[in-house]
């Protein structure tokens, strides 16, 4: 039987988005003035061979921007590699967030129909399926309305139906989309759940190691776009642990840092200076990196710089409060 | 180092490659239409409204002036007119829409894997099929009346077919120049302008200095212009000459920019 998803020494490299020769007016004087420089590239990824097996529960970790989301968009076939083969075993679907697709202007049905074909299937399929997928979103009321008059919320609503409403053998996911508000998030959990259930072949996308650690049976470890470690869930969550950068790399909160790891009692969240939603739990001196944007959001943690748990009171502080 | 393979597409029993690409281009340009045509009355009639008003303009400035050229007959100008003006608001209105289609839906390209030609092919498709309600059948009539010739009636469907195949052509070059050069719509609309004005679309193509007119051959919207005069309203002789050369050059257009699309495409993705 052929794997589900087999890589074979893929490797990627691409063009780097500050050396873009954006348009005429600038490449044409640039070539007047003979200065013309060579379009730099970078290996976004270097020689990643893996093998999923029908049925296995795949996740995908790594710091940001060491190309696991590039590697989900080769197995998507959404980039095509520059050396090296990527086979696909079975229909495949990637849970993607649609909405900033949506053609304003459509109705609700059309925009189905045109977003389940771009997914893959064929129309017949997806005309059938547009009850479900309006039942499901609880947008039954607006089927005949242009999509614009949906608020954002709502179409996230949508693109999650759409997404999820025909069941793959090979289903692709970046980051677990929840969305909506808390108990929407629950149907939308437990639609995911079901895919695990019914044993498609699933590869996970996450930075959130606990979810990944306890729903998948495997992890594939990338750093700087290699393979480093490829094998059990739990051994590759004990390893990630203990290489999470050390309290040095955080200019805000630095001090705070310090504090909560001399403290054996003390939790602190800190978020990264990458400007993005990472947070790190520091528990009893030791890091951990615990969260994802969804969890997040899910947690309240979303836009505090620096939250201070303690044991079940959570509360959110200032910097300065905390130090002085 | 090991053979470089496209990536797998998402692919169902039912539906073949070629099936699933024709479909989606289809649905793509059903999408265009609807979206351009929703909340007016007139909808695709829009498409006819268009060069009867500009044909009836030009017929009300210049008409009388070069009515000479056309052995004294208004109505030969009027249809002659005509004609030229649809041929060129097509190939000019399917080739911007195109060119700018790729970038257009770059995030969606980013996001799930189709063939990134579908964009500015559902383009051209979508503007064909506008013009293949209403003013493609005008051709017709326009040849049978004019012409009795049931050879250059039979021929009216072939020529506009390489028409849309050369605005194909264009506008999927366009489409993938525009990944690299975002400064191109503006070029193009200049362009379009001097493709306009340099075609006798509402001049017999006699006025111009014939050492001019010999540059004029490489527009390629004139020699639509001409290939579609020829079996539409032209009278004697069928010149086959110059409809088998624009057939010819249309195809090349069309491969061309097929090829220049493939070519670049690898590296485009790059940069949506």
């Amino acid at each position: 039987m052929p794997a589900a998803i087999a890589l074979e020494g893929v490797t990627l490299v691409r063009r780097t988005q500050e050396e873009l020769h954006y348009d005429l007016k600038r490449s044409a004087l640039r070539l007047l003035s003979g200065r013309l420089s060579r379009v730099r590239r970078r290996t976004v990824l270097e020689d990643v061979s893996v093998r999923i097996e029908h049925g296995e529960k795949v996740g995908i970790i790594g710091p940001n921007g060491s190309g696991k989301s590039t590697l989900l968009k080769i197995i998507a076939g959404v980039l095509v590699p520059s050396r090296g083969r990527v086979s696909v075993d079975g229909s495949l679907s990637a849970l993607i967030e649609l909405g900033v697709g949506f053609d304003p202007e459509l109705s609700l049905v059309d925009n189905i129909v045109y977003y389940g074909v771009l997914l893959g299937h064929s129309e017949e399929l997806v005309r059938g399926r547009i009850e479900e997928i309006l039942e499901f979103a609880e947008l039954v009321d607006h089927r005949n309305e242009p999509t614009k008059i949906l608020s954002s919320g709502m179409a996230a609503r949508l693109s999650f139906a759409i997404a999820t409403e025909f069941r793959p053998e090979v289903l692709l996911v970046d980051e677990v989309l929840s969305v909506g508000d808390e108990r929407f998030r629950r149907k939308c959990q437990a639609r995911i759940d079901r895919f695990w259930d019914e044993h498609s072949t699933i590869v996970l996308v996450s930075h959130d190691m606990l979810t990944v650690a306890r729903t998948c049976n495997r992890v594939i470890w990338i750093e700087e776009g290699r393979v480093r470690f490829d094998g059990p869930a739990q051994r590759a969550a004990d390893l990630y642990m203990s290489t999470i950068p050390s309290a040095s790399s955080f200019r805000k909160g630095d001090e705070l840092v310090e504090l909560a790891e001399k403290n054996p009692r003390g939790e602190v969240l800190v978020r990264g200076t990458s400007g993005d939603l990472q947070l790190y739990l520091i528990r009893g001196g030791r890091r951990h990196w615990i969260s994802s944007p969804a969890w997040c959001r899910q947690h309240g943690y979303e836009g505090a710089d620096v939250v201070i748990v303690d044991d079940e009171v959570i509360k959110q502080v200032a910097t300065g409060d905390v130090l002085s | 180092m090991s053979a470089v393979l496209d990536a797998p597409q998402p692919r169902l029993p039912s539906q073949s490659a070629w099936q699933r690409r024709i479909e989606l281009v289809r649905l793509s340009a059903v999408r265009q239409l609807r979206s351009r045509y929703r909340g007016s009355a007139l909808g695709v009639l829009w498409s006819f409204a268009n060069p009867v008003l500009l044909t009836m303009m030009y017929t009300l400035l210049f008409g009388s002036a070069f009515a000479s050229s056309y052995g004294g007959s208004t109505t030969r100008y009027v249809v002659s007119a005509f004609v030229a003006v649809v041929v060129v608001t097509f190939f000019l209105q399917a080739t911007s829409e195109a060119l700018v289609s790729v970038v257009a839906n770059g995030g969606l390209l980013n996001k799930i894997a189709i063939d990134p030609e579908t964009f500015p092919f559902a383009s051209v498709a979508a503007n064909a099929f506008q013009q293949a309600l209403t003013t493609f059948p005008a051709m017709l009539i326009v040849s049978l009346v004019i012409t009795h010739d049931p050879v250059r009636v039979i021929l009216v469907p072939i020529v506009l077919a390489a028409v849309v195949a050369m605005a194909a052509g264009f506008g999927i070059a366009l489409a993938a120049l525009y990944v690299f050069f975002r400064d191109l719509s503006y070029l193009w609309a200049v362009m379009g302008f001097l493709l306009w004005m340099t075609s006798p679309v509402f001049y017999p193509a006699a006025l111009v200095p014939e050492s001019i007119r010999a540059y004029l051959v490489v527009n390629p919207v004139a020699i639509s212009i001409a290939a579609v005069r020829e079996v539409t309203i032209d009278r004697g002789p069928l010149d086959a000459g110059t409809i088998g050369l624009f057939i010819a050059v249309a195809a090349g257009f069309a491969i061309l920019g097929h090829l220049l699309f493939r070519g670049l495409r690898r590296e485009f993705m790059d940069l949506l």
